[in-house]
């Protein structure tokens, strides 16, 4: 073997190995989305990073009890959302009493251990407040991050930017992100009308908003997904509220009506439209009202 | 002269996958005694149990039978070991000590007071010539130099009775030299030196009294002289025959 | 006791020669300091996920340290027959045994210690969050802080900074008390996890064996250990029974982690407390270390 070989060998391995990673990668990336991912999170852990998201929005959720938490051996009773979750659903007296209930699992120590090793955890429940709030974030952050299709994160941490921290800045940012990654959201959309009309004080926009998340509930209706009609109903209410404030009176009877049918309390409603029709006697018509 | 070391009937077995009793006889009703004052040659071919028997003396291993004492005490009591020095066959130390740290761990061993392990360092240190690599640590010593501060070690308490296991094996002839004249200059200062080996002229050079031993068994004991005058031949052909050696026929 | 503290400096002396120790706090410290860096909505008051983060990784290490260390500690002495020169000195077994114990906690000690500090430095550095809202004992301890808060603010300038030091201080204290603890309850834990390995070392000739089953069985104890009571009382007997005897006799680890009181700026565990834990994570390190020594003391050692 001459002293130019070895030398040779190597460049011909090379060339190889060039021409094979160049025949083949246009192919791989036919085999997985994970490659052609812009995301780090998501090329390392590929769909199990939901699993993760879930556990940070949890995590989340155990900030706000300030660690107080039921582990999955606990007999927790079932309390829908949590109260971290449902505080932006200005939840009443009955959601309150429920998560109460559900939040007292610790109950009689059974055994000597466990009463001994109470006093090492945490066993008040409490909620953060005065601004604590802000110590949920991070955990919905990397929840975002992880899973960016989960949408209740996006909602939630909104909520509490803009209405304990008063970042309403940063709420419409990360809800303009949710959006993006959940163009079809109607969730994010009615929660960003929120922030327009409660934190912005916007109606115009937060109209122009809601009327864009009842289309996208319809679309979806219509596709068979099956959307929470609750979501509906509160979307209908509310810019029901913006369009009697806006005097178009028979919009809002047309909304509050649609809201009805879906309502835990469509007595409420009906009161509500009848106060409208009282209000709006003689009736006005309502210009350019989007048929549903 | 009083006897430091005694075997009586020593018997070790260990269980065995290999033989068709499920047992391994390693020791086999051993009788040793050794003096004060001697150097005592322990020899036999490979595997004829002599380091099972320095185990034994040692506790690393229990005897199934008989008994072993030092100084008269059981050999199972630590402070039947607390005025012996053990060089074991290669180099077993902490390599990330320095040879000063490693000595001065074993001096606190034995509950020697720091200004005396000072001083029998330095002299221990000067004795093996390591003074120089004194601060290196064992990891970076050559194999003679690491042999050398095992024997350090070994003499750290200024014991009674040396227990050396083959302690020329790998070691160039310079280093062989220079641990037969540590032994020599031991036995001038009236120290009992209890070493095994393969190496039947230095036994013949250096040893008041040999003992061979085969497959557990003590096949000859008593001084050089005698064995060779007895038996009529050197300390070489009496070590071939009593292990049962038969040279063959060149084809 | 002299042998003891002998054999366990050497174990130390290796720790602080090896680079296990420095590799863990470096990543430790890297990671926090990273995710301390990241903004979360522009808000720096932010603190408790990076207190939690910075926990997390110190238990991590510190179990990742106190398991390697222990684990091959008797192994490597047979392995580099370092234990013959040893055991021919009076050295008893016990001793050799308590030696090896003695130093590995020593070490894992020393490096807990400066993990904390590393963790007070971050957390302090960052600012704690403000206690008036999640209650330093209850919801009604809140109100009354809050209220006393309140009152901080009325009395301005007349003579409330001297009310609002005090108050800072008591807290600090309880802040540092809390820090203490949780170091201190570690500590003990971590005792009783290098018994625990000793033993596997004794049992288990790998050492790889040993550490695998030793990390596995521990986090188990510290995710599960206080759950096996309401898991065995789902079950039918025999296996009720089963799950029910190894709750009473597994060490309670999940005990001694009071990550969370640190995190969510809780009160401080009452003395009494602690002086029972640490019995209880002495009774079980002797236990141990009895049965390690027991296990130990005949075995055969051939060069």
């Amino acid at each position: 073997m001459t002293r130019a070989a070895p030398h040779l060998v190597l460049a011909l391995l090379l060339a190889v190995c060039f021409t094979l990673a160049t025949t083949i990668q246009p192919r791989t990336r036919a085999w997985s989305d994970r490659a052609k991912s812009g995301n780090v999170l998501k090329m390392l852990l590929g769909d199990g990073r939901r699993m993760f998201a879930n556990h940070f929005f949890e995590q989340a959720d155990i900030s706000f009890h300030s660690g107080y938490y039921p582990s999955i051996f606990d007999q927790r009773e079932p309390a829908g959302k949590s109260a971290m979750a449902s505080g932006k659903d200005e939840h009443d007296a009955h959601d309150e009493a429920a998560h109460a209930k559900a939040m007292a699992f610790l109950g009689q120590p059974r055994d000597w251990i466990e009463a001994f090793g109470r006093h090492f955890r945490i066993t008040e429940h409490t909620h953060l407040a005065h601004g604590q709030e802000r110590e949920i974030l991070p955990w919905l952050r990397l929840s975002a991050e992880l899973d960016p299709q989960r949408i209740d994160t996006y909602t939630v941490a909104a909520y509490w930017l803009r209405e304990k921290l008063g970042k309403v800045k940063e709420a419409e940012e990360f809800l303009r992100e949710g959006q993006r990654n959940n163009p079809n959201s109607y969730e994010i959309l009615f929660e960003l009308g929120r922030l327009y009309r409660e934190s912005l004080q916007n109606n115009v926009r937060a109209r122009h908003v809601w009327e864009f998340a009842l289309r996208k509930w319809n679309e979806q209706d219509s596709g068979g997904a099956k959307p929470d009609p609750f979501q509906r109903e509160q979307i209908a209410v509310n810019l029901a509220r913006v369009e009697e404030e806006a005097g178009r009176f028979a919009r809002a009877i047309e909304l509050l009506e649609l809201g009805k049918q879906t309502s835990p309390n469509p007595a409420a409603l009906q009161k509500q439209i009848d106060e409208i029709r009282q209000k709006s006697a003689p009736p006005s018509s309502a210009p350019n009202a989007p048929a549903y | 002269m009083s006897v430091i070391l005694k075997t009586e009937k020593l018997r070790v077995e260990y269980a065995s996958r290999e033989l068709r009793s499920g047992i391994k006889v390693a020791l086999n009703g051993l009788d040793l005694e050794v003096r004060s004052g001697e150097v005592f040659g322990f020899l036999g071919p490979n595997g004829a149990g002599k380091t099972t028997t320095m185990n034994v003396l040692l506790g690393f291993v229990n005897a199934t039978g008989g008994e072993a004492r030092l100084f008269g005490v059981d050999v199972r009591e630590p402070i039947a070991r607390q005025r012996i020095g053990y060089l074991p066959e290669l180099t077993y130390y902490y390599k990330f000590l320095t040879a000063e740290e490693l000595l001065r761990f074993y001096a606190r061993i034995f509950g020697i007071p720091r200004s005396e392990a000072d001083r029998r360092i330095e002299t221990l240190l000067k004795l093996v010539e390591l003074e120089h690599a004194r601060g290196r640590s064992i990891k970076t010593y050559s194999k003679g130099m690491q042999q050398r501060v095992g024997l350090a070690q070994a003499l750290i308490n200024n014991p009674d009775l040396l227990i050396l296991d083959e302690p020329t094996s790998g070691l160039d002839p310079l280093g062989r030299m220079k641990v037969r004249e540590i032994i020599q200059r031991l036995k001038s200062e009236g120290k009992t030196v209890f070493f095994s080996s393969h190496e039947l002229g230095e036994a013949e050079t250096i040893c008041d009294r040999v003992a061979i031993i085969c497959r557990g068994e003590l096949k000859a004991e008593g001084k050089v002289s005698d064995l060779v005058t007895q038996h009529q031949c050197d300390l070489e052909k009496l070590f071939l025959k009593l292990i049962g050696y038969q040279p063959q026929e060149v084809i | 006791m002299n042998n003891v503290l002998a054999i366990s400096g050497i174990v130390i002396k290796e720790l602080y020669r090896r680079k296990d120790f420095y590799v863990l706090f470096v990543l430790t410290a890297l990671i926090t300091l990273v995710l301390g860096s990241v903004s979360f909505f522009n808000d720096a008051k932010i603190v408790r996920y990076l207190k939690e983060i910075c926990l997390l990784l110190i238990w991590v290490a510190s179990l990742v340290i106190a398991i390697s260390t222990a684990a091959r500690q008797i192994p490597a002495e047979r392995e580099n027959r370092t234990i013959f020169p040893l055991l021919a000195k009076p050295v008893t077994r016990g001793q050799f045994i308590l030696g090896k114990f003695l130093g590995c906690w020593l070490a894992c000690g020393v490096a807990l210690v400066v993990f904390y500090l590393f963790f007070g430095v971050v957390s302090e550095s960052r600012g704690r969050s403000d206690s008036s809202t999640t209650g330093l004992t209850s919801s009604a301890a809140t109100e009354g802080h809050a209220a006393s808060a309140k009152a901080d603010d009325h009395e301005g300038a007349a003579g409330g900074d001297e009310h609002h030091d005090d108050h800072a201080g008591t807290e600090h204290f309880s802040v540092l008390l809390n820090y203490v603890q949780a170091l201190g309850l570690h500590w003990l834990m971590l005792g009783v996890v290098t018994a625990i390995v000793l033993l596997g070392s004794v049992v288990f000739s790998a050492p790889s064996s040993n550490i695998t089953i030793s990390f596995i069985g521990i986090i188990g104890i510290l995710l599960l250990g206080e759950h096996l009571n309401k898991v065995a009382l789902r079950q039918q007997q025999p296996v009720q029974g089963i799950l029910y005897t190894t709750y009473f006799l597994l060490p309670h680890l999940e005990w001694f982690d009071i990550r969370d009181r640190v995190i969510y700026d809780q009160p401080p565990i009452a003395f009494v407390d602690c002086g029972l834990a640490a019995l209880y994570a002495i009774a079980y390190t002797g236990l141990l270390l009895f049965v390690t020594w027991f296990v130990f003391r005949r075995k055969t050692l051939t060069l």
